[in-house]
């Protein structure tokens, strides 16, 4: 294993410890989907290293700070209505603590979000 | 045959996700890696996303028919597949 492996792999784990804490309390959990967590975290790692902060890797920076700090991973607090409502954040990376089968939660943005 | 435009970030799984359904159902696309964009490229995006009310990628443009989201189901009805 080469050291860049090792440090993606350590960073990984670092996130998934930090993300942990901020995101259970908020009634959220990472995905079950082991495969998808794993990339959306190597992707985080990645952008970490472009930009010095892990971005969501799924929304785009705006080059303004004050949009682009509210989608630093995790970024529920910034979207916290909308997220609560597709039971997921935008990423998939964290969903609802009673979600099992993520694959059924639909990528839906705002304004397509019914409310019951 | 329907203009499909897709805008995504080399970062995004749905994004890869959204190319796959479009490969696999043989329908030819253009797209833009946001990310890998110069910055005028980025900023015409960006205005377009602030129109339709996207807050995230993918992007997907059907005619006129604009979806965001990895929602194959929309796609499907959209190119009446």
């Amino acid at each position: 294993m080469s050291l860049c492996q090792v440090n993606m792999e350590s960073r990984k784990k670092s996130l998934h410890y930090f993300y942990e804490k901020v995101v259970v309390p908020l009634g959220f959990k990472f995905t079950p989907d082991n495969e998808m967590m794993n990339f959306l975290l190597e992707q985080e790692v990645i952008l970490e290293g472009r930009h010095g902060i892990p971005f969501c890797p799924c929304q785009p920076l705006r080059n303004d700070r004050t949009c682009d700090m509210q989608i630093v991973c995790p970024c529920i607090p910034f979207h916290r209505k909308h997220f609560d409502d597709i039971k997921r954040c935008w990423c998939g990376l964290f969903v609802h603590k009673d979600v099992l089968d993520p694959d059924k939660l639909p990528q839906l943005p705002p304004k397509e979000v019914k409310n019951e | 045959m329907k203009k499909v435009t897709i805008y995504t970030l080399s970062t995004c799984p749905w994004c890869r996700k959204t190319k796959n359904f479009f490969n696999e159902h043989k329908i030819p696309f253009t797209y833009t890696d946001y990310d890998l964009a110069d910055e005028p490229t980025q900023k015409r995006i960006s205005q377009e996303l602030d129109a339709a009310g996207a807050t995230g990628f993918p992007y997907v443009r059907i005619n006129g028919e604009v979806i965001v989201g990895y929602q194959p189901e929309l796609y499907s009805e959209a190119l009446a597949l």
